[in-house]
């Protein structure tokens, strides 16, 4: 009789384990956060925006104004230049990794690459303090930006939807003299 | 005795039970506190319900303008504010210059806006559920005074 109370006793803590583990495994996805950060050394000043990618991805499709509508920016045929965007993107997919243009100027270097499975642009500009940016953007989310059936459409949700299931990654940083300005992704709440 | 203890069991329980009504939404916390030219403290502690129900005895026709302009963007924040309800804690906007401090944050369900300078220091605590309730409540009023 004891016997079988230790069984009973042992089954069920392998149970309550087991079903412990589950919901820790069903429980909601961590939030993931955009986070912009300015800062103004000369002013002395910074700003600092931490948004919810989900809340971004729900209120996105409730505004329609100007050319952003259901959560899609439309793009004018004249800003495309008569490039068709969807080829040249379906072409940097497939080709490894390269640095697709590099141009040095006396004021300013530009160099565009795909490295990492990351769409990556750099600018250093000599001029003006010389201001540097660096763009990196992980091709899945290019890929959902231009998922869209129409040519001229980004579809910005689903691109946010592909970023928050993507790792942490320094998006956007622009540096100048006097500006810091910083745009990335990971799970915590708050910028620091 | 009994009779009397009875009763007045009664009564608490019910005046209990009322006041965990009441703050079922949470509490709005509002703190200034002025530093110039004169120290003011100013601080309220009310029962976010209030606020709804505020909203529901304002005369409709006085409400008309500020429901006609809120309606357009009550999609946008309902989605915002449901979803903000289903966030963990955080810091939605921190500014810094020399003299001024401003973070609005979520906290423990509720909308937190913290400023602080020289001369005041203001405190904003409103939860989010009083938030919605109140905006449907206006937005809504809109509704009632076109049909």
């Amino acid at each position: 009789m004891q016997k079988t109370t230790q069984v009973l006793a042992v089954f069920c803590l392998m149970a309550a384990s087991v079903t412990g583990m589950a919901a820790s495994a069903m429980a909601a996805p961590t939030e993931r956060y955009l986070h912009v950060k300015v800062e103004d050394a000369k002013e002395g000043e910074s700003v600092k925006v931490n948004l919810p990618l989900s809340v971004a991805e729900k209120i996105l499709p409730t505004i329609s104004k100007g050319n952003l509508h259901e959560g899609r920016v439309t793009i004018g045929h004249a800003d495309m230049n008569g490039i068709d965007i969807k080829a040249l993107l379906e072409a940097i997919r497939t080709t490894p990794d390269n640095e697709f243009v590099t141009v040095t100027q006396k004021d300013q270097d530009v160099r565009v690459a795909k490295s990492n499975g990351n769409f990556i642009v750099h600018v250093r500009s000599h001029e003006k303090g010389n201001e540097n940016v660096d763009v990196t953007i992980p091709m899945k989310v290019v890929d959902a930006l231009f998922s869209t059936s129409k040519d001229n459409e980004l579809d910005v949700v689903a691109a946010l939807h592909v970023l928050s299931d993507a790792g942490d990654a320094l998006l956007i940083t622009v540096q100048d003299a006097t500006q810091h300005v910083r745009i990335w992704v990971d799970s915590r709440g708050t910028t620091e | 005795m009994i009779l009397l203890g009875k009763i007045a069991l009664g009564i608490t329980g019910t005046m209990l039970a009322g006041l965990g009504v009441v703050c079922s939404e949470g509490m709005v916390e509002v703190n200034v506190v002025e530093r110039q030219p004169e120290v003011h403290h100013v601080y309220v502690l009310a029962p976010a319900m209030l606020m709804p129900i505020a909203a529901h005895f304002v005369p409709r026709h006085k409400m008309g303008e500020a429901a006609h302009q809120l309606r357009p963007y009550m999609p946008t924040i309902r989605a915002a504010l449901n979803q903000l309800r289903e966030c963990d804690d955080f810091v939605l906007v921190d500014v810094n210059d020399r003299d001024q401090h401003v973070e609005i944050q979520k906290l423990d369900g509720s909308f937190v806006v913290d400023v602080k300078d020289q001369d005041e220091t203001v405190h904003v605590s409103t939860p989010i559920r009083a938030i919605s309730s109140t905006l449907e409540q206006v937005a809504a009023s809109n509704e009632e005074t076109t049909n």
